[in-house]
This record gives C-alpha cells, structure tokens and sequence, in this order.
C-alpha cells in the first residue's frame, strides 16, 4: 500500500515552495489508512489552497485510489 | 442520494429566516416544499459559538420547477455516462460553505464566458511565453506520473482539441486518457476527474510560472457532457418557456455552468443567471 504515500509525497512536493520539507507518515489500519502530511510553515496555505482546493484534489485523488483496494483514507495535514 | 440532487440547503440567521430565503431562490411557497431542519442555529455569546440554522428545501413531486429538471438530468447522465456510484463523503466543511449564504448575484452570459473556468488569482496569466510542446509534455509526465501512483494503468495523448470549445475561442491543450475501466477516474460528479485535472494544472502551472488551462479528459467524457448539457439546457428552456417559471438546475462546476450559459446565450425566449455560492452555485433560466 506503499502507492498512497508516494503519490500523497509526489502531489504535496509539486505544490509546495520547499520540497525538501515535506513529510508523509502512513498508518494502516483494518479498513482506514490515515496520512499525516506535514510541510513548512510557509507552505501551509499552498498545501490547502483556496476555499481547501488543493487539499480537497489531494484527498478526492487519494481516496479513488484506496477504493480500488476497498479502503478508506484520511490526509491530515499536521 | 437521488434527493439530494433536487433539494436546496440554505442557512441564515434562523429558522424561519432561511426556509423564507429558500422559497425566495426556488420560487416557490411553503406547501410546495418539504422543510427539513438540519442545524436549528445557536445564538452563542458575543457571537463567539453561534452557529447559524441549515434547513433543506424538497420540492414537492408535483412542483414543476425542480423537480422535471432534476429528472431530465439523471436521464441524460445515464443515458452519456456510466459511472460507479462512489460514496458521497460530503465532508462537514463542505457543507457548511456551500449553504453559507443565499447570495444571488447575476453572472451574464458574457461575463461567464470571458472568464476561463478555472483561472486562479494566485498565477498571473501568461499565454505565449511558453512553447506549446513544452507545456504538452510535461503535462503528459505529470499525469503519467500520477496515474501511476494511483494504480492506474492508461494512455496520455496529447493534443490541442478545437471540438471542446465554442467556434472563435482558443482552442486548449487536453490530455485524453484512455484505457480500461476508467469510470473511477471520472467518480461521482466528475469529482475525480476535476480533481486529478486540477492537479495538473498546478503542477505544471508551477513549472511554467503562470496558469496552464489544460483539460484533462478521460475517454471522451467532456465531449459527451458538452452535448448531453447542451440538449438539457435547450429542453430546461422550453420547459421554462412554455410554463412560464423559472427553470432551476443541479449545482454545477463553472465549467459545465459555461456550457449551459452559452448554449442558451441566444434563445430569444430566455436568459440565464447563476445563483448560489461555491459548490451550490446553480444555473437558472428565466424566461423574459
């Protein structure tokens, strides 16, 4: 399930000023993965956009890609 | 989930002031609607933890308006495009923004069409600096790239695709997809598809220093909801013609609401205005 946190890592890195300090945990559990997102600071308001726009893209791509395996997911952004 | 398509969500101050503003938008009267309280709104001290009340207007089967153009969607969505129902996980946010305000603003049919779609305020726009083909590829590798990492195994080609616009207008770079079993690329209401062309155009955009209006389309979807809106919006005209009320339809991305605005920019009979905000913006016809 490696894929969800590369392509978590590969949409975050293309957003964000300082791509060095993007962070992706992944925590799998029975039927939720949960992916805890973390950037600099001053990336914050790219990594959510506009009204959440780049977030909500994040978490719609995100979650079409778990239901192909039948999970759900979760991007927190910490 | 099919209700929630033809129902109207509006929020105020209180109850009563909401279901007033609901009928108001949907011109229509309390008994020609179900009245569904959804957050009864607090006061809060000071204003800090007030919350304001949500109620969701239904119009009633036999009330011309919604209910008929409501129908005439399902069909010409079912009879274009199949796709799997994925879960709506309408998140509490969402909702919250899309029914904040009754706000209703005219949107003439020329202002929508001046306007691309998705244009952000953030990447000044730039249209000649870059060469086409470098924009092209590095979309290609991109999308190729995300795909990739969702599991999804699929063509990119791109081309410059003169059929998705109207006659006169710049024709924009599109990425056709193609492959097996690509429904879940498109989801529910085009979410995905939006979602993943959205991503795109951030990527590359970023690359190339100002906003790249690429299309990303997947097995000649936007092809075919060009011309299923099209049919509806001249049908949805009729209709408000020959009853003489206003005719109002689902909510719909910008993109799509264009396509109805144009469609309908010359009906000697009709004009049309979109109301609503954020994701609950809906095109309505008037009939003059």
């Amino acid at each position: 399930m490696g894929h969800l946190k590369d392509l978590t890592l590969e949409m975050a890195r293309a957003v964000v000023s300082k791509a060095e300090e993007v962070r992706v945990e992944e925590v799998e559990g029975a039927s939720m993965i949960v992916l805890e997102l973390s950037v600099a600071p001053d990336d914050m308001g790219r990594i959510i956009g506009k009204e959440g726009r780049v977030a909500n893209a994040m978490r719609t791509l995100l979650r079409t890609s778990a239901a192909k395996d039948g999970k759900r997911v979760n991007l927190e952004i910490i | 989930m099919l209700n929630q398509n033809e129902s109207l969500d509006v929020s105020a101050k209180t109850v009563e002031e909401a279901i007033d503003q609901g009928l108001e938008q949907l011109n229509l009267t309390r008994d020609q609607v179900e009245i569904e309280v959804i957050n009864e709104g607090k006061r809060g001290i000071f204003g800090i933890g007030s919350e304001e009340a949500v109620v969701r207007l239904t119009p009633k089967p036999q009330t011309v308006v919604s209910s008929q153009s409501h129908n005439d969607i399902q069909s010409a969505e079912a009879a274009s495009d199949v796709l799997p129902e994925v879960p709506a996980t309408l998140e509490k946010e969402d909702v919250v923004e899309a029914v904040d305000a009754v706000d209703v603003e005219a949107e003439s049919s020329t202002e929508a069409i001046a306007q691309p779609p998705d244009a952000e305020a953030e990447i000044p726009l730039d249209e000649e600096t870059e060469p086409e083909q470098d924009v092209a590829a590095s979309a290609k590798a991109y999308l190729e790239e995300l795909l990739d990492h969702m599991g999804i195994e699929a063509e990119v080609t791109p081309r410059i695709a003169p059929d998705l616009v109207d006659p006169g207008e710049e024709p924009p770079l599109v990425l056709d997809v193609t492959g097996k079993d690509l429904g879940i690329l498109i989801g529910r209401r085009s979410e995905t598809l939006q979602a993943l062309q959205y991503m795109v155009r951030l990527m590359v955009s970023k690359d190339m220093q100002s906003w790249q209006r690429i299309v990303v389309d997947v097995e000649s979807y936007r092809a075919r909801r060009r011309r299923s809106l099209s049919q509806m919006a001249k049908r949805m005209a009729e209709r408000a013609v020959s009853s003489g009320e206003r005719v109002v339809m689902e909510s719909m991305s910008a993109y799509d609401r264009r396509i109805i605005h144009v469609a309908l920019r010359d009906h000697p009979d009709v004009f049309t205005k979109s109301i609503g905000r954020e994701s609950n913006r809906k095109v309505t016809i008037i009939p003059k």
